[in-house]
């Protein structure tokens, strides 16, 4: 039971990313982009370059092992996803993290932190890929647009990708190439133009 | 060294009693005869011995003390790391001193009771060393104790036998303390005769571990647990570069930082020191500091540096003629091996308090003599005022054979009057470590038909036992070659008629020395999956091929042994059944020969030990538990430095910096099973802790030689 | 900053300048309980496991701050009401310390995995026990978790 309720909110959460839906729409062709965007600056380009970040993408891995570090190896111990993302039985995802950073330790932390379901795997894909898989309720936990929206720009996991602590040398970690302020209003407006997904 | 051999007249002898302390008599063996074979040894380690610095002993070796409740305190120069000497020693003692396991704890004697270890715990040669002087001790004891229980029984002290520690005769019983309570002065009786081995009750049994309970537990016994009133806690800023000196700290933001108490800088490095580790570590991060960097070593300009063909050249062993690597028929083939961490999980640090002129060190160290020497010398203190205080050690494998660290905390003691504790972060180990030296090999043969008519083994190393402070430089300089590097270094096959092993040793622009089994390793490594190749080449089983290249001496029949009862133990074949195979190899460390078959499985790029069957000639075995405890270590640790561990260096500084990074095995790599088989060899105990790591590395490499078709020629090995 | 927690039973607070700081010191120094011991400070090696509301946890990485108000168990509450806890009865009876320095950390990661998992398979072990022993007592601590299942389930049936 309370396997479950984890479930749902992790896939709540995780998938944030999942921008919703609008599949049907786009694939029908009526959604039309009316903004001019210079090269990699539209909303969706902007979306794109933080999801496909490593702090997003280390833990959307497609295996069952998260990825770590700005070279997104491999889970030092192999740790694994465990059955809900969260670990395994002797150890879960906090036995080392907490809700927060810490800065002695250089573990990094934030609410909920786990593993993105399976289903949610970005390693490795393209962008395109995974904005239809984030989109697609079959692949994001039957969540609407809004819901992937309030994800992406509320979710207090998604959002510790700009303040990502400290490594275990006491260096800053790498934050995703745009200010948190413009990816949200970068998502907000992909969204609220219907999530389009461009042909690549 | 020989004119000291001479064994010291027995009216010399004396029991002292240590006053205080709430126990009875304290006995001390003034001096002592050796008789055997280690005589040499022991009387050069008891030889270099500190005099008790204050107490009433002046020439006393204090060993045993026997308290109110009839229990026995052993005082011995030796530490206990996980190795087991210490119950060892007790079943030793028991023995010939009959008193019970139970009865009986053993401590590591600080340097103030005068029991000082001229040398090391180390070269897995605790238990060897003792062995005889310990029972002629215990022995000697007893029949004092005997003699002065019988004074006040009123018997005979030829009638009277003992137990349990307890004196029975003419229907009278007494225990050994009262037996000796009172007693001002001892003059000991004859040493007597040692009983046979074979009687003894407790030596040769697997007595449980006498550490068992407090580890388990969790009892402060570590180093890192010593606790001191008033203590402060303290770090201290070390350069992250290979060889980099200290230019500027500018520690003015670290000052205000809470809990601070003092920053100091010496010598180029500073300390900080603070009511708490976490709050020295925070000001730590506040401290601005700038590097001189003279060079930043990669691990391009390292392998240039350290291969064959440079440095000092030395052979290290010679028969017959040499092999010209051009010359027809003359196979060469290379082998590496990397930089190893000890990462032993108790960090290095030190407690120390100096005050009024005498120093207190509280610390786990496998050279409790030299950190006293290094203190006392660093502080222009004499010896005998700084008390070297040795704890349980989490972990030795050789690292604390360098106890720098000893002098900085006692500096940061002077700085603010009190106890400090002082010790290394996780990347300071790593960062600082005294490395596994990275090794570079040759080995070149000749076959004749299908034996080996030439066979040589070319090695370059780092420093292992030379420039170490327990082994100056000078001795390297007297024997011409490093004694440690070399271990393992010759090849053993006595029937192979041109032999020849030359070391190329370099000192290193990091520090490096001495790894469990040292050289033993990498030297086995390199001639055991090269001796593995030429008998595939000669189309001939491993093993037989290993045997026909054995003679009919002594140490031959010996290595002979092993090698076939591990054949037939772990049933070796050398075919592979699918991603499956054994390997087999051997090598002969300190005396004590070892075999080892291996089988391995690989799935992927993942490879798995699935079972080791090792057999050792260790010796006489005092504790047949322990020392299958050692075996399945050195396996594990084996295994390790086989498959995982390796360190680098990038950009001047070496990492990796922590556990996971650098790579080890895991209890996912321990083998399901581990099947020792000891044989008794040799008349005494042989070392054990170390022989056992020989094999283990050439065995996989050359079952997996036998899954893949690739021979593997560099540790760690990656299919 | 005072926090004030349970540990193996008992009430207790502690004073710390940093709430982050990690609460392994506020145990090992704050309470003198030692037996949680530092091996890496970077939640790596697993020394300084504990368990906090009866999960493991690896306290050098873990804010004291957060503490507050927990149950918190060391080596040292492990056993309780004079019985040894089964797994360090199954590590006395197979003698698995060589140092010991990381055995404590071992047991409470093996008593967490045990809680869960009650009768492991030598995969679950593989996958649950992740913390790093130097001296290589691997092989006996398979075999004490083995045994320290056992005694659990002979303990269930009492």
């Amino acid at each position: 039971m309370k396997k479950k309720a984890i479930k749902y909110f992790l896939i709540a959460t995780l998938l944030t990313s999942s921008v919703l839906v609008f599949a049907n729409l786009t694939e029908s062709g009526t959604q039309e982009n009316t903004t001019e965007y210079k090269v990699g600056e539209a909303p969706f380009d902007k979306m794109m370059e933080v999801l496909t970040h490593k702090r997003c993408v280390n833990c959307h891995p497609s295996g069952n092992v998260p990825r770590q570090g700005e070279d997104s190896h491999l889970h030092n111990f192999d740790v694994v996803r465990g059955e809900d993302g969260h670990g395994l039985a002797g150890y879960t995802c906090n036995t080392c993290h907490t809700d927060e950073n810490n800065d002695y330790s250089g573990v990094p932390g934030a609410p909920h932190w786990a593993l993105a379901p399976e289903i949610m795997a970005w390693e490795g894909k393209t962008r395109v890929e995974i904005a239809q898989q984030m989109m697609d309720p079959k692949r994001n936990g039957g969540r609407s647009a809004h819901d992937i929206m309030e994800h992406l720009t509320e979710h207090e996991l998604v959002l510790w990708a700009w303040e990502p602590g400290v490594d275990a040398e006491g260096n800053p970690r790498e934050k995703p190439p745009v200010p948190k302020d413009e990816y949200i209003q970068a998502v907000k407006e992909w969204i609220e133009a219907g999530a389009v997904i461009p042909e690549e | 060294m020989a004119k000291k051999d001479k064994p010291k007249s027995k009216s010399r002898r004396k029991f002292l009693i240590r006053g205080g302390l709430g126990t009875l008599g304290v006995l001390a063996l003034g001096t002592y005869v050796f008789r055997n074979p280690m005589r040499r040894m022991t009387l050069e380690m008891i030889e270099t011995m500190v005099p008790p610095y204050s107490g009433t002993g002046t020439e006393a070796n204090l060993w045993f003390e026997i308290t109110t409740d009839n229990n026995l305190i052993l005082h011995q120069p030796k530490v206990e790391m996980g190795q087991g000497t210490f119950t060892g020693l007790a079943q030793i003692v028991s023995d010939e001193l009959d008193m019970n396991i139970s009865q009986i704890t053993v401590t590591a004697a600080e340097t103030a009771t005068g029991i000082v270890d001229g040398m090391s715990t180390g070269g897995s040669l605790s238990v060897a060393q003792l062995w005889t002087p310990l029972r002629e001790m215990a022995a000697t004891m007893r029949e004092f104790i005997k003699i002065e229980g019988a004074k006040k029984m009123g018997v005979d002290a030829s009638s009277l036998s003992t137990a349990d520690g307890i004196l029975s005769g003419g229907g009278k019983t007494m225990s050994y303390a009262e037996a000796i309570a009172d007693l001002k002065e001892f003059n000991l009786p004859k040493t007597p005769e040692l009983r046979p081995v074979k009687n003894y009750k407790n030596v040769g049994k697997p007595i449980p571990r006498i550490d068992l309970t407090p580890k388990v537990m969790g009892d402060p016994i570590f180093g890192m647990d010593v606790e001191m009133p008033d203590m402060l806690h303290a770090t201290v800023i070390r350069p992250e570069h290979v060889g980099a000196s200290l230019k500027s700290a500018d520690t003015s933001n670290a000052e205000k930082m809470p809990g601070v108490v003092k920053i100091m800088k010496k010598d180029g490095w500073v300390g900080i020191i603070a009511n708490s580790f976490a709050e020295a570590l925070a000001a730590k991060n506040k401290v601005t500091v700038e590097w001189d960097i003279p060079k930043k070593w990669s691990d391009e300009d390292l392998k240039e540096y350290l291969k064959i063909g440079q440095g000092n050249k030395q052979i290290t062993q010679k028969k017959g003629s040499a092999l010209d690597e051009e010359g027809e028929g003359v196979i060469n083939m290379e082998f590496r091996s990397p930089i190893g961490a000890h990462a032993q999980i108790e960090p290095n640090g030190a407690v120390a308090y100096v005050k009024d002129g005498k120093a207190t060190i509280k610390l786990s160290t496998q050279v409790i003599g030299v950190t006293q020497k290094q203190v006392a010398e660093a502080l222009g203190m004499d010896n005998e005022d700084v008390n070297v205080i040795g704890t349980y050690l989490g972990g030795g494998f050789g690292r604390r054979l360098n106890t720098a660290h000893a002098v900085k905390a006692a500096q940061m003691s002077i700085e603010v009057g009190k106890p400090v504790k002082y010790f290394f972060t996780r990347k300071e180990e790593f960062q600082n470590d005294l490395f596994r030296p990275p090794t570079h090999h040759i080995m070149r043969g000749k076959m004749n038909g299908d034996k080996l008519e030439a066979l040589e083994h070319h090695y370059a190393s780092g420093d292992v036992a030379m420039n170490s402070v327990i082994f100056p430089a000078a001795m390297g300089t007297i024997l011409g070659s490093d004694v440690g590097a070399s271990r393992g270094g010759s090849i053993m096959y006595g029937k192979i008629a041109n032999r020849r092993s030359v070391q190329w040793h370099r000192t290193l622009p990091f520090a490096t020395s001495w790894w469990r089994s040292l050289g033993l390793l990498a030297n086995t490594f390199a001639i055991e999956s090269f001796i593995d190749e030429m008998a595939i080449n000669a189309g001939k089983n491993p093993v037989d091929f290993r045997l026909s290249m054995l003679g009919e001496e002594e140490n031959q029949k010996r290595i002979r042994k092993v090698i076939e009862e591990a054949a037939a133990k772990g049933n070796y074949t050398d075919k592979a059944t699918g991603n499956r195979a054994m390997g087999f190899a051997a090598s002969i460390d300190a005396n004590a020969p070892c075999a080892h078959v291996v089988e391995v499985s690989v799935d992927g790029n993942k490879v798995r030990v699935e079972k080791v069957t090792c057999v050792l000639d260790s010796g006489l075995i005092v504790n047949p538990d322990q020392v299958r405890a050692q075996c399945e270590g050195s396996i594990i640790m084996g295994i390790s430095a086989a498959l995982h561990e390796e360190m680098y260096l990038k950009d001047g500084r070496l990492f990796p910096i922590n556990y996971g990074s650098y790579d080890m095995a895991l209890m996912k790599h321990s083998p399901k099973e581990i099947d020792v088989h000891l044989v008794q060899g040799a008349e005494n105990p042989l070392p054990v802790g170390e022989p056992p790591l020989g094999p283990i590395a050439a065995a996989i490499g050359n079952a997996l030689k036998r899954i893949t078709g690739k021979r593997l020629t560099e540790l760690p090995m990656k299919v | 900053m005072k926090i004030s927690f349970t540990i193996n039973g008992e009430a207790k607070s502690v004073e710390v300048s940093d709430g982050n700081s990690p609460l392994l010191w506020a145990i090992r120094d704050g309470l003198d309980l030692k037996g949680t011991k530092f091996g890496c400070g970077k939640a790596a090696c697993g020394a300084c496991t504990i368990h906090v509301d009866g999960n493991a946890v690896r306290s050098c990485s873990f804010p004291a701050k957060l503490a507050e108000g927990k149950e918190i168990t060391t080596i040292e509450g492990l056993s309780k009401d004079g019985k040894t806890h089964p797994v360090q009865q199954a590590w006395i009876d197979e003698v698995v310390p060589q140092c010991g320095y990381c055995q404590p950390g071992f047991i409470m990661a093996t008593a967490a995995m045990l809680d869960k998992i009650p009768n492991p398979t030598d995969e679950d072990i593989d996958k649950n026990i992740i913390n790093v022993c130097r001296c290589g007592t691997y092989y006996r601590m398979r075999k004490a978790i083995h045994r320290a299942a056992k005694m659990n389930g002979n303990t269930d049936v009492q």
